[in-house]
């Protein structure tokens, strides 16, 4: 016989994982949808709000307003008018920069929701009592964008602010009905309080309730400032990056094993390389494709934070738990979507193996708000332990709060999902072997079973 | 010399559920043979190859490839299953690339290698093109330089000439035969008789799960060549028939609607005597030795585990 190479164990592992990698992760498919899909994502919701807001249709027209007392009309047109503008708010912001996170995030929403809309309205001054008629025949002409009556009684401070009406077409803008509204609204209540005879400025400090400053305190003493909306944020920032990253490479690992099952490559490659190569090379394969999305939006929020200099938001050892438990989950994801993938032959029959998998791994979507809330509290503990969820559960609990998740919680849910991950990725060999080979009907969960039992 | 055996199977039992489909199968390859096996559908002809592969495991019995199993051995192997598949979207030499690297072809000169080879199956320049973008024929060609690319030392061919039109057929069996004159054992499943004659060294036929034929084609062609005459009579075929019969010349006559007529001979009776008393016996067109036929062969070892008479199926068919 003549000498010849042979490809070794571990080559022939690499030789798989680089080709479902190549072929995966190096198409247009995958660079336009995991890749530029989200910068454009991010671009546009950066950007969107900022274009709409400027482009707010102008408020042009007359507003007739039966004013008996002829007080409220020019309070409300001075309302109307006087709205800061973007450029005013710049103005303000750079000589007063903010200075705490929320103050910054407080200038943004300020900034986002200014505008430089155009605001044109004739104000008409109605003082005759029955004037209400030929107001309401005005509108249904289309002369008035809007009408009003003020009853005299409602600028009376000794009563409540009751009989204000507001006439308006069919045709105007929710937008434009709540500018209007909150005009006239606001022209009631200062003539109530000048006619009180109380100082404007005395009644808005007295009305002032305190913002207090949160000062969290942790066990060993040590302070941070709370930001409540971001507590919340970056944990569940952090558990859909995780979530992502898994799912869209073990889906791709699911179909592209269903595809070489139902193409009949399989025979050909298992001809080739075992059953454990394939599926140690496919696991090793998605799982380079995973680290890149993982990279990829993770780098983005990295990114985008310290963009906006909020990086102090992120301990880096969330970041080397979100690489632990990230390993974590993708092992355990992906033996189960390899196992299935190998035992079905088309995609809608694997939808009903995969089913119960998801519904199970849907659980911290949707109690990540309750976890987040009571990171140390029974439910959190108890569904940090339950195999497939572990990850996602131990990184919304290690993210989500300054207060300190119990050391041996930690390290014993790493050993256990490691343990369990392992487990898991023995029992999808056992069935990969045997499945890959499986032609016709899907087996039942029971089948499944006894395909990783038996020798 | 003894000539070792690339393959070797002793007792071989597999069953699906309730089938058995291998029954005790026991059998020996020679290395650098060309091997035929036949087999009707559902014999367990592709059971026995993939249990050959190790791609399943028999029940009980052994199965040895090159003195060891196919898995240690899958690189000195080639393999072209019967269900055929490619990867529709990968180009076809990177494809290709893929399983020669798998099977331990080095990288250096690959490419080259494959374009020769493509070259070779009338599929030149098409070494860029998806999979997906071939013909069914042409994909097939490729499955096939998959399994030879890393000139395998055992090339196993489970139906190679099925859906390929004559000149491809024709193809194909040229590179069987150059993959032989390498040095390679070949093992091929077929249904087409006449290539397995024109093709095999040793045909091995299977029937329900078992082996009902083992055999070199020269073994078979000393069994059955010179046992029957065909002749040609100038007048009629039947009278012809009967007088054979009714001179003790043939134990059996039986005339076709061409004019020739078999006559089977009686055991111990030369061959050239029979001839001399054939042409005796009435004026002759042609009168010859009737060659051994592969196609009679199955029908008859299948048609009689069946429970028919193939010959007398064959007579006016």
């Amino acid at each position: 016989m003549p000498d010849r190479p042979q490809q070794s164990y571990l080559g022939k592992i690499w030789l798989v994982a680089w080709r479902e990698f190549r072929h995966t992760a190096l198409t247009k498919g995958f660079i336009f949808g995991a890749v530029a899909m989200p910068v454009v994502m991010f671009a546009v919701i950066a950007v969107l709000p900022n274009l709409l807001s400027k482009q707010q249709p102008p408020l042009r027209g007359a507003i007739a307003v039966v004013d008996p007392t002829g007080t409220v009309v020019p309070r409300a047109k001075a309302i109307l008018e006087r709205r800061p503008t973007v450029a005013e708010l710049a103005g303000e912001l750079a000589s007063n920069p903010p200075e705490t996170t929320a103050e910054r995030v407080d200038a943004m929403s300020q900034l986002s929701s200014a505008s430089d809309q155009v605001v044109e309205v004739e104000w008409r001054l109605e003082t005759a009592p029955d004037a209400v008629a030929s107001i309401k025949s005005s509108l249904a002409k289309g002369e008035l964008i809007a009408g009003a009556s003020i009853d005299p009684g409602a600028l009376d401070p000794a009563k409540t602010a009751e009989g204000v009406e507001i006439f308006i077409p069919s045709s105007l803008s929710p937008k434009h009905i709540g500018q209007i509204s909150r005009a006239l609204r606001k022209a009631v209540e200062q003539e109530r309080i000048a006619r009180s005879g109380v100082d404007p400025g005395l009644l808005t400090r007295l009305a002032d309730t305190p913002e207090p400053k949160t000062t969290r305190i942790s066990p060993k003493g040590a302070e941070a400032k709370e930001n409540t909306e971001l507590r919340f944020a970056v944990p569940a920032a952090f558990m859909f990056l995780l979530w992502i990253c898994v799912f869209t490479s073990a889906n791709y690992l699911l179909t592209t094993t269903i595809e070489e099952k139902s193409n009949k490559v399989m025979e050909v490659l298992l001809a080739a390389a075992s059953p454990m190569q394939l599926l140690a090379g496919k696991i090793l394969g998605y799982s380079m494709v995973s680290l890149v999305i993982l990279v990829m939006y993770g780098g983005l929020g990295v990114a985008g934070l310290s963009a906006a200099a909020m990086m102090d938001l992120v301990d880096p050892m969330h970041l080397v738990y979100l690489v632990i438990f990230f390993a974590m989950a993708y092992f355990m994801v992906a033996s189960m979507m390899a196992a299935v993938g190998s035992a079905v032959s088309d995609l809608r029959e694997a939808q009903s193996l995969v089913a119960p998998v998801t519904f199970v791994l849907i659980v911290p979507l949707m109690l990540w708000m309750v976890i987040i809330e009571n990171p140390n509290g029974l439910f959190a503990t108890i569904v940090s332990f339950v195999p497939p969820i572990t990850p996602f559960v131990m990184i919304l609990r290690l993210t989500a709060t300054t207060e300190q998740i119990p050391a041996w919680q930690t390290v014993l849910s790493i050993a256990w999902g490691f343990a369990c991950a392992v487990g898991m990725l023995w029992v999808a060999s056992r069935i990969f072997r045997v499945g890959v080979l499986m032609q016709g009907k899907p087996p039942t969960p029971r089948e499944l079973l006894r395909w990783a039992l038996v020798r | 010399m003894p000539v070792s055996s690339a393959v070797r199977i002793e007792n071989v039992v597999k069953r699906f559920g309730s089938v058995q489909a291998v029954k005790g199968i026991s059998l020996e390859i020679p290395e650098r043979s060309l091997c035929g096996f036949l087999g009707p559908n559902g014999a367990g002809k592709s059971t026995t190859i993939r249990m050959i592969m190790s791609i399943i495991a028999p029940d009980s019995g052994r199965v040895e490839v090159m003195g060891a199993t196919a898995l240690a051995m899958k690189d000195r192997i080639g393999y072209l299953p019967e269900e055929r598949g490619v990867y529709r979207k990968m180009k076809v030499g990177e494809f290709v690339g893929y399983m020669a690297r798998l099977k331990g072809v080095h990288p250096a000169g690959l490419s080259r290698r494959i374009d020769d080879w493509l070259e070779r199956l009338a599929l030149p320049g098409v070494a860029k093109r998806r999979c997906e973008e071939l013909s069914k024929g042409q994909q097939q060609k490729i499955q096939l330089l998959a399994s030879i690319i890393h000139a395998p030392d055992l090339l196993i061919l489970d139906e190679p000439f099925s859906g390929l039109d004559p000149i491809n057929g024709r193809l194909v069996t040229e590179l069987i035969r150059a993959e032989q004159a390498r040095g390679a054992t070949i093992i091929f499943s077929t249904h087409q008789m006449h290539t397995a004659e024109a093709l095999c060294d040793k045909v091995v036929l299977i029937n329900k799960g078992e082996k009902v034929l083992d055999a070199t084609m020269r073994e078979l062609r000393a069994k059955h060549d010179d046992r029957g005459l065909v002749c040609e009579p100038r007048e009629s075929p039947r009278a012809f028939a009967d007088a054979a019969v009714a001179r003790g010349l043939a134990v059996r006559a039986r005339p076709h609607e061409n004019g020739t007529v078999d006559l089977d001979l009686a055991d111990g009776t030369d061959a050239g005597d029979a001839m001399e008393a054939a042409l005796a016996l009435a004026p002759m067109r042609s009168v010859a030795l009737r060659r051994m036929n592969l196609d009679d062969v199955f029908v008859e070892l299948v048609g009689a585990a069946d429970g028919t008479t193939a010959k007398g199926a064959r007579i006016d068919a």
